[in-house]
């Protein structure tokens, strides 16, 4: 490095902030520019008394604050505790809130996979196939209720021809 | 209940959390952070068993520690208190989560930083009127006015001094959560790469990154001062 030349501002940002564990290396140019040295100490010592600032702004507060804070802490603590566990959303909505554009790019494209596999499907499909489903739709409830009122009209008669079943029926009714 | 049954949890000598000055000092030995874990491990597992007030201890040991730290990254000692609270009632809720592969107040610091980070992305991210003229007025940042250098060498040393803090904590707001994070725990927390590797999940490459750019940001406030 120049020895003759000042800091850079990140130089002497360096010296009092720097990025790895342990001090930074000091420049040359620091052990004999009594500016620099100025610069890097009123940056250390504007740093230090933000840190005791910040530090003593909370350190500072008396015990009694503290046990508040502590209370109110625990009591919302309790409050939760006590309350049921209520997921108003499912986890699978929750990630629709969050990324609500992916979540619906995917549904469109499942959309646009089954209306074409539907639309592939319907073309291939032999019409002889639907007609055939068509019939037997059409045919086989039929074939079932008239077989069904056969065996019942047919139960019905045998019960009127056994006279003695129908006598009861008759005591009964009256 | 609570005093009764948390009483020999706090007579444990803890403190709220080891300050840089207490590290420095050497009153935090090995020794005494190993008996802290296992105790906490102890009170970890009644509170998960169900033992709600034993969850106090880890209020009253951390709650000092850790709205410090949220109020170095936010500023504002009124927003420090609720999001402190809210740290508090993740972390009990979260607690049957956490395996103890880490320190409990490391994983409370994780959970504050992640609090932190939401509560900057739900504030009103802009600046009203009122409020940049009243920033105008005002000679000074919001620093707090504990240690003002009023017993400075000069009023013109004070004046630079308080310049440059007003610079410091513009840069630090300026900074994205988690650079912030990074930045006051390796500055103003004097926690190593590893221990805030710990406790942010990042790699030692991507602090050292976050670490220069927040030094820059820094640079950038401070490069017209002589």
């Amino acid at each position: 490095m120049n020895a003759t030349r000042h800091l850079a501002s990140d130089e002497i940002v360096e010296c009092v902030f720097p990025a790895g564990d342990g001090p930074s290396a000091v420049p040359d140019h620091l052990g004999t520019c009594a500016e620099c040295q100025e610069r890097v100490a009123n940056l250390r010592e504007a740093w230090l008394l933000d840190r005791g600032a910040v530090s003593g702004a909370v350190d500072d507060l008396p015990s009694g604050f503290w046990e508040a804070q502590a209370a109110a802490t625990m009591v919302a603590v309790r409050t939760r505790a006590a309350a049921p566990e209520i997921r108003i959303l499912p986890a699978r909505a929750r990630g629709i809130l969050r990324h609500p554009v992916l979540a619906f790019s995917s549904l469109a494209a499942a959309l646009l996979l089954v209306g074409g596999l539907s639309l592939v499907r319907s073309r291939g499909a032999a019409p002889a196939v639907r007609t055939a489903a068509v019939k037997s739709m059409e045919k086989t409830p039929a074939l079932v209720n008239d077989a069904s009122d056969d065996e019942l009209l047919v139960s019905i008669d045998r019960v009127l021809e056994d006279s003695s079943l129908a006598g009861f029926l008759v005591e009964e009714t009256l | 209940m609570s005093g009764a049954a948390l009483a020999p949890v706090l007579a444990f000598p803890g403190r709220n959390g080891a300050h840089p000055d207490e590290r420095h000092a050497g009153l935090v030995s090995d020794d005494e952070r190993v008996r802290k874990r296992e105790r906490e491990t102890e009170i970890r597992a009644r509170v998960v068993a169900g033992d709600v007030d034993a969850f106090e201890y880890f209020v009253v040991t951390y709650q000092k520690r850790i709205t410090r730290f949220i109020y170095t990254l936010l500023r504002d000692p009124a927003d420090a208190d609720g999001v402190a609270q809210d740290v508090f009632v993740k972390a009990f809720r979260a607690l049957p989560d956490f395996k103890g592969q880490s320190a409990f107040e490391t994983w409370l610091t994780r959970i504050a930083i992640n609090t932190v980070r939401d509560h900057i992305r739900r504030r009103r991210p802009v600046v009203s009127f009122s409020e940049l003229h009243a920033d105008e007025d005002d000679d000074g940042p919001d620093l707090p006015a504990a240690f003002d250098p009023a017993d400075g060498t000069s009023p013109e040393r004070d004046l630079l001094s308080r310049d440059i803090r007003h610079r410091i904590a513009e840069a630090l707001v300026a900074l994205s959560p988690r650079q912030r994070a990074v930045f006051v725990m390796k500055h103003y927390e004097e926690k190593s790469i590893a221990e805030i590797g710990e406790a942010t999940g990042l790699d030692e490459g991507t602090i050292k990154s976050h670490l220069f750019r927040a030094a820059r940001k820094l640079r950038e406030r401070l490069e017209d001062l002589r």
